[in-house]
């Protein structure tokens, strides 16, 4: 009987879930028509639902469905005739994902394959690029001749373009969406705000803030430094070399400009001294004795307490979690934000953590399939959305709904609109980014506001804690790329090279030598910084790297920058 | 007339044989049963007035204590489970969260409640529980029949036939091709067609009626009833039990299904699951909290209070509730002996 | 036909079933299959010509992708394009020390964790049905399979909590001044097989139980009373009703699961795992993802493929021929 009653209760309880979402979706087309009249965007052309074409569209990235009637997704597509319905990575591989959607032959209209696009082009499902992108301007203007030619494949055609940091006009960042040795901002208060620029100092630093401050407020330990070694994401503990050394995030070597040669950076004296650093720095008991097993979770959730004074990582990896934990528990205001720093193992040495302009990773982006019942309505509306009113309604919303502007034509937020705009209902139901689409950085065309809301400095400022904005202020600078000074050097053509090794496979002996690699470097980084005597499991590391061939890795790379330096002198 | 004769001898010879040779009874005659019942019940519920030697009451002292630790131990993980999902998720990120909420929230049951696909997804879900189960218990339950026969001239063949099956894998991408070829993709008949005989089920099932004695048919067939009627009316309703078995095996299955959902019918959400819902929630979540294009998506401001651990927490609670609801129905089939010798007329 | 010359015919079937041995029993009786009986077999032959057609269809026909593990496998190309490699991806796998460690190290965990989730679910069936309590008996066994609803990421995010420098056990084992110092549990080689054993005990005992449940069920209330009068204990009648009647599903769901011991997992070993492990935790379907899948070799993860299919159907024929030769249930 209780059981039963159980049941019924359930049932209840779905049935009016049932009820309500039905009420919900009632309610948003409702919304829709009565919204699209009372927004007053400047009329002009306009689709009715009839005229309106449904494109579906893949992308081999994790992402958020947004609901079917969505309001910015309506408006664009009274705007343009077009709406486009994603569907996103699930529980596989990128190249498994696009390898069953082939086999399946059940193709989308657009699709962003990732790792998978090669296969896509080798199945010859794509439709090239080459006609429409002289047809229509804004997929054009996205890119210069040289960059439009690197898309080029081996048959002659282009078939798809990337879609991120493509900069417009001049750059607007404030960001550093990327890796840097972190520190909260406490640590260098507490200092006064020193210069830091050596990985000596960064430690020392640490040091010295840990001794004399070896408590929280709630009396747990402090943490002066972690690493995570997890799985993929072990680039926190692998990669600084390459940084140290005063290159650029080429990912997987660095490229020696004067010579054009490519450099193994796991071998390079610099690399010894950064694992021999750690390895003092483990010893000595400043560094977390958790960090070669913790899971990513186990990470975040020790971030997330304020404990950790520094590590390095990339920025994505663990703030857009860290920040938001911090304002919960008022962690913010007494300084435990990270800022970025911009290290080297000398001092004056530049270095190039930040890169200034666009990183063009020219192996993935969006495309347009054979299976597409209207191409040449597929191009247009890749142009259309690159158009400012539709480029606007994707990443600002809504005006005097999600944004409004300011006498002097500047875009702003309300605290109100920030946080409405964050809510994952109000996605789903009202925001439609189409972030898998051709989108810009930079300036906006009316040359004030920035392209997208991260970006505009007024936004950046307002969405930070005060021990925040007096750390930037102490050093002078209007965000995060300041705080780590690199050098503002042109990267090369070739640039970045970790778009070709990310989509090397075993077939060839540098494929074969880079998996190695990997492996190897798994089970070893985290054994030197642990070794009571460095040398010698140095040395045992370096033996079985040399095991791994990783000079066939290096050849192949060296073939690729080379290949890809012709390609920009043509 | 004389049929009728002839089958109460049968069954008088029967249940005479089953008493000589000390093995399963299966009366008919009503006194009998019930004098059976009366029996049972005593066996079952008698130890409290039966004396008991003593190192039977430490025995039974030394099982009440493994039971209740073993149930500590298991349902901590559930317990604590529920407790996240009940748990604000950036909290929660903190870790230290053991059996009850430290901040109380229902925003991670409003976001998977919140799905567009969430009625679609479960109604799909029922439906092929539903379905599944039932072809997939006929199907299975006739094909270990098959093979259970003593007399059947390819019994081992077939049955080998089918323990192969359990071993070898064509790999994805062939089985997509036969799929297409066979019209199963874009359709919810994926669901339930291919996976619906499994040699592990039949093989549970046919172990379990190889138990029964073989008096049972033999009486039956000298009575003149075919293969299929001793299935049916004979031995069927004593597989009650191992019936329950597969079955929540299957429905299991089914419901926690969503790997085919997507790689069949990906774009034709109209044959969504509600699992493949849950994990595109899931891995949203996921990605927005932590991965280089989530950057770019989140815009400034704060990210939702919703997390990967609490929302994964919040389905799998939603997952499981269903299926404990379930589960009762079943259990009275082999928690109690009492069904057994239940063969009416 | 009438009934009484239906019953002389049984009779003396039965009569000479007796009389043979059980294990040459079959071969024989086949031959003298009567035409009567061969006419009434004539609805499970028609049934079993549905259930060898849906079994080639739906199993056997897709094993034509095994060609994949011969050749080097392009989507653009399908399967009857790709140029043939023969046993270039064979040679690959097995000319590698690492592809033999992780042979070893899928055995290791494959057995360890059959015999612990074995013995654990008879165990635990067995002790469950001795509870005289029913209401207790009930709470308990729906207590026991609700962590097999948990998905390892949730199970191994818990056993990597208990085990941490803070964990629980760290914290008994140093209050108990058994330890000076927390141990780093996922940092030795030496604790790692254990852990998985016990993740798959604690999650799946319960469910595995189910089956033994619903066999010690059929087992008759009478042998158990017959044994009271004569005045066995609780032990004993395990020994002597308990087991002996489950013995035919134990020994079944012992040589399925046989094969089943290169199929060690892939989950828990990856979430559990970490570089400084790594030596002891791949295992076969480790390290397919590493070198097949996530470079779009789908003809190396057959290959790896066509292998645990071999050794499973070689195990499982060792392991019937063995239960038929020793007089026990066998699958065929």
């Amino acid at each position: 009987m209780k059981f039963k009653r159980v049941l019924a209760l359930t049932m209840a309880c779905m049935l009016s879930v049932a009820t309500l979402a039905g009420c919900n979706k009632g309610g948003t087309t409702g919304g829709d028509a009565a919204g699209g009249g009372s927004l007053g965007l400047d009329s002009g052309e306009t689709f009715t639902d009839d005229q309106i074409i449904d494109f579906t569209m893949f992308i081999a990235m994790p992402g958020s469905e947004i609901n079917d009637g969505n309001e910015i997704q309506q408006l664009i597509a009274e705007k343009t005739g077009v709406r486009v319905k994603e569907t996103w990575l699930t529980g596989q591989t990128a190249a498994e994902a696009v390898g069953s959607i082939l086999a399946s032959g059940d193709l989308p209209d657009f699709i962003d394959g990732g790792d998978g696009m090669m296969q896509l082009y080798d199945a010859d499902v794509l439709v090239p690029w080459d006609d429409y992108i002289e047809k229509y301007p804004n997929i054009k203007e996205l890119y210069s001749d040289a960059e439009w030619e690197s898309f080029r494949q081996a048959d002659g055609h282009i078939y798809w373009a990337n879609v991120f940091t493509n900069t417009y006009g001049e750059s607007m960042a404030t960001s550093h969406n990327d890796e840097a040795f972190w520190i909260q901002c406490r640590v260098l208060e507490w200092d006064n705000y020193p210069k830091i620029e050596t990985l000596d100092q960064y430690f020392d630093l640490l040091e010295r803030y840990a001794d004399a401050n070896p408590e929280m407020e709630d009396g747990t330990k402090v943490i002066p430094y972690t690493m995570l070694c997890d799985d993929w994401r072990y680039f926190c503990i692998e990669n600084a070399p390459e940084f140290l050394a005063g290159y650029p995030n080429d990912g997987s070597v660095i490229v020696d400009v004067d010579n054009m040669k490519i450099v193994d950076y796991n071998t390079i004296p610099e690399a010894k001294e950064y694992f021999s650093i750690l390895n003092e720095e483990y010893n000595k008991g400043y560094i977390d004795t958790e960090f070669a097993t913790q899971t990513y979770d186990e990470y975040i959730a020790k971030l997330s307490t304020g404990r950790v004074l520094g590590m390095c990582d990339q920025y994505w990896d663990f703030a857009y979690t860290i920040n938001d934990i911090f304002i919960q528990q008022n962690l913010d205001d007494i300084g435990c934000n990270y800022v970025s720093l911009g290290l080297t193992l000398e001092a004056g040495k530049d270095q190039m953590w930040h890169v200034y302009g666009d990183t063009l990773n020219n192996s993935s982006g969006v495309a347009v399939t054979t299976s597409c019942s209207d191409p040449d309505r597929a191009f247009q509306f890749l142009n259309d959305v690159l158009d400012q009113e539709i480029h606007d309604l994707r990443f600002w919303g809504v005006e005097g709904v999600d944004y409004l502007v300011d006498e002097d034509g500047m875009y702003y937020k309300t605290p109100e609109m920030r946080d409405q705009w964050a809510d994952t209902s109000y996605q789903a139901s009202h925001r439609c980014v189409y972030s898998y689409l051709p989108q810009w950085l930079g300036t906006s065309r009316d040359g004030k506001n920035a392209m997208q809301p991260q970006e505009q400095e007024s936004e950046f400022f307002a969405g930070l804690a005060e021990p925040l904005v007096n750390c930037f202020e102490a050093y002078g600078a209007h965000g995060y790329p300041d705080m780590i000074g690199s050098v503002v050097k042109e990267t090369g053509p070739w640039y970045p090279m970790y778009s070709y090794s990310n989509a090397m496979t075993t077939e060839t002996a540098g494929g074969v030598a880079w998996t190695k690699m990997g492996q190897v470097k798994h089970e070893w980084l985290p054994k030197v910084v642990m070794a009571s005597n460095f040398d010698s499991t140095w040395d045992s590391y370096m033996e079985a790297y040399a095991a791994c061939k990783p000079e066939d890795f290096i050849a192949e790379m060296q073939e690729e920058l080379e290949r890809r330096a012709a390609v920009a002198n043509q | 007339m004389k049929d009728k004769k002839d089958k109460n001898e049968i069954k008088l010879n029967y249940s005479n044989m089953n008493k000589r040779d000390g093995s399963r009874e299966h009366e008919t005659h009503a006194e009998e049963t019930s004098e059976k019942l009366r029996k049972l019940k005593k066996v079952l519920l008698g130890s409290s007035y039966r004396r008991e030697s003593p190192g039977d009451t430490f025995f039974g002292i030394c099982i009440a204590i493994f039971m209740v630790l073993f149930s500590i131990v298991t349902l901590y993980p559930v317990l604590n489970t529920v407790a996240i999902s009940f748990n604000d998720g950036l909290d929660a990120v903190k870790g230290g969260i053991h059996l009850w909420p430290r901040v109380f929230s229902l925003k991670s049951y409003e976001t998977v409640f919140g799905i567009q696909g969430f009625v679609q997804g479960a109604l799909i879900t029922v439906l092929r529980t539903v379905l599944g189960t039932l072809f997939a218990l006929v199907a299975n339950a006739l094909l270990a029949y098959i093979i259970s026969r003593k007399h059947f001239m390819f019994r081992s063949g077939l049955s080998l036939f089918w323990v192969i099956t359990m071993y070898v894998n064509g790999g994805l991408i062939p089985t997509m091709v036969l799929y297409k070829a066979l019209h199963l993709t874009s359709s919810f008949w994926v669901y339930v067609i291919p996976g619906m005989v499994s040699a592990f089920n039949v093989m549970v099932i046919r172990t379990y009626m190889e138990g029964l004695p073989d008096e049972l048919e033999e009486s039956a067939q000298l009575d003149g009833a075919g293969y299929m009627t001793i299935f049916l009316k004979i031995i069927s309703p004593l597989c009650k039990p191992v019936y329950a078995t597969v079955a929540l095996f299957v429905a299991v299955y089914q419901w926690n299904s969503w790997f085919d959902a997507m790689i069949y019918n990906r774009m034709k959400p109209e044959y969504t699951t509600l699992q493949y819902e849950l994990m595109k929630l899931l891995s949203s979540v996921m990605q927005q909290s932590g991965s280089a294009t989530g950057g770019a998506a989140a815009q400034g401001g704060s990210v939702s209070a919703v997390t990967p651990v609490s929302v994964r927490s919040a389905a799998t609670v939603i997952t499981m509730l269903p299926i404990i609801c379930l589960y009762p129905f079943l259990q009275r089939y082999f928690v109690t002996g009492l069904t057994i010798g239940g063969v009416k007329g | 036909m009438d009934l009484e010359s239906k019953k002389e015919e049984k009779k003396e079937e039965k009569k000479k079933e007796k009389k043979l041995p059980k294990a040459s029993s079959k071969k024989t009786m086949r031959e003298k299959l009567s035409k009567k009986e061969i006419e009434r077999q004539g609805i499970l032959l028609g049934f079993m010509a549905v259930y060898v057609i849906y079994g080639i269809v739906f199993y056997y026909l897709p094993l034509g992708g095994w060609i994949m593990a011969f050749q080097n496998y392009k989507i653009k190309t399908g399967l009857f394009g790709s140029t043939f490699v023969g046993l270039d991806k064979f040679k690959f796998l097995f000319e590698d020390v690492e592809f033999l460690r992780v042979i070893r190290n899928t055995l290791a965990m494959g057995v360890i964790n059959l015999v612990c989730t074995f013995i654990m679910a008879i165990v635990f069936a067995i002790l469950l049905n001795e509870v005289r309590n029913r209401f207790g008996k009930k709470l308990v066994q729906t207590i026991s399979y609700l962590p097999h609803f948990l998905s390892w990421i949730i199970v191994t995010g818990i056993i990597h909590d208990s085990l941490s420098n803070t964990g629980i056990i760290n914290e008994l084992l140093v209050n108990w001044n058994i330890i000076k110092t927390p141990i780093n549990f996922f940092a030795h080689e030496g604790y790692f097989w254990p852990i998985v054993a016990f993740a798959n005990v604690w999650k799946e005992t319960g469910w595995n139980a189910i089956i033994y449940l619903a066999a010690i069920v059929s087992i008759d209330p009478s042998l158990y009373e017959a044994a009271e009068m004569d005045g066995a204990g609780r032990w004993a009648k395990i020994k002597h009703i308990t087991l002996p009647g489950i013995r035919p599903t134990i020994m079944i769901l012992l040589v399925m699961n046989i094969g089943n011991v290169l199929n060690a997992g892939f989950e828990v070993q990856y979430l559990l795992g970490n570089g400084l492990v790594r030596k002891v935790s791949e295992t076969i379907d480790i390290y397919v993802l590493n070198w097949g899948v996530s470079q779009s070799d789908y003809s190396l993860g057959t290959a790896a493929g066509i292998f645990k299919s071999v050794v499973a159907i070689i195990l499982i024929i060792i392991a019937n021929y063995v239960a038929k030769k020793t007089g026990e249930e066998h699958l065929f």
